[in-house]
């Protein structure tokens, strides 16, 4: 790569801001996945049952 | 597929694939970033700039990719009750408008040095700006309905829909006369791009195509837990 080339300022620009929207979603999903795991283990230790046990439920 | 209908199969099956899914998409991407950013050589037109296109046609074609899996996993809702379609086009929807908005951004970041313009209202620009709308609007209906199996009905209604969009997209360049490029790589006759941007293109195209289909599994799982989860509350709530 030529970094006195024109208009790096560009490729630099649209690889950042892929890294920064990647790594984001990346740690969206893993935050995500782990405060539910973490939500259903409370939940869990309750010993709240896994269904509903009436009829119809979703 | 029926085998894979059984949340917990799929769970166990996600918790097997997923770290080999994450390392061949790292040595993917390590591999496609050395091409495109070391061993890629300068356009004799655009210069640098097109290395930009080493993360702009990837995030385009994954755009589209999501939908077409978000419409797919709509349809066998709708069709076959399939417990995971819903779930796994609900997780399609947000990946995808991210590849959407990179699209958009980074072929915006392209034009300005090439078109002299950060945007045109020409038929791809706009099919694509209307794609990530329809992502949106998708996302939109999940979180407006509290009812998940009414909001998982009305939503595949929207995804069918919205993929009237995806020949528009991909065909737009050529019913239509646009300032962006015809296709170059998917097209009759082979790819017209010189091996030396064409391989560093495909690899990172695979790069991340192993992106979405891990970020995919990752978030199909995270859907599972939360319908558990609701279903946990619920339960509670019924016991109180």
């Amino acid at each position: 790569m030529d970094l006195a080339a024109p208009h790096l300022g560009f490729v630099f620009a649209a690889y950042g801001l892929s890294l920064i929207v990647l790594a984001g979603l990346i740690l969206w999903l893993r935050h995500r996945y782990r405060a539910l795991t973490q939500r259903l283990a409370v939940l869990e230790a309750e010993g709240v049952p896994r269904r509903r046990i009436s009829a119809g439920a979703p | 597929m029926q085998q894979f209908a059984n949340p917990r199969r799929f769970l166990r099956l996600v918790a097997l694939v997923e770290p080999w899914a994450w390392s061949l998409t790292a040595i993917l991407f390590a591999v496609g970033l050395y091409m495109s950013l070391i061993v890629a050589p300068q356009d004799y037109q655009q210069g640098e700039t097109v290395r930009i296109m080493f993360v702009h046609v990837p995030a385009a074609w994954m755009s589209l990719l999501a939908y077409v899996d978000m419409a797919v996993a709509s349809a066998i809702a709708i069709i076959f009750r399939h417990p995971l379609a819903d779930l796994a086009a609900k997780a399609a929807a947000p990946i995808g408008a991210c590849f959407t908005f990179l699209a958009l951004a980074t072929g915006s970041l392209w034009g300005k040095p090439m078109w002299g313009t950060w945007w045109v209202w020409d038929a791809r620009l706009t099919s694509m700006f209307v794609l990530f709308l329809l992502y949106l609007g998708y996302i939109a209906v999940w979180h407006a309905i509290d009812d998940p199996a009414r909001a998982a009905r009305i939503a595949a209604i929207v995804a069918l829909v919205g993929a009237i969009n995806l020949p528009i997209v991909k065909f737009s360049v050529d019913w239509w006369n646009t300032l962006h490029q015809p296709a170059s790589v998917f097209r009759m006759g082979g790819p017209t791009l010189h091996p030396a941007i064409l391989t560093p293109l495909l690899v990172m195209g695979t790069a991340y195509l192993a992106l979405f289909v891990t970020l995919h599994l990752t978030a199909i799982r995270a859907e599972i837990m939360a319908r558990r989860l609701r279903q946990m509350e619920l339960a509670r709530a019924d016991a109180v």
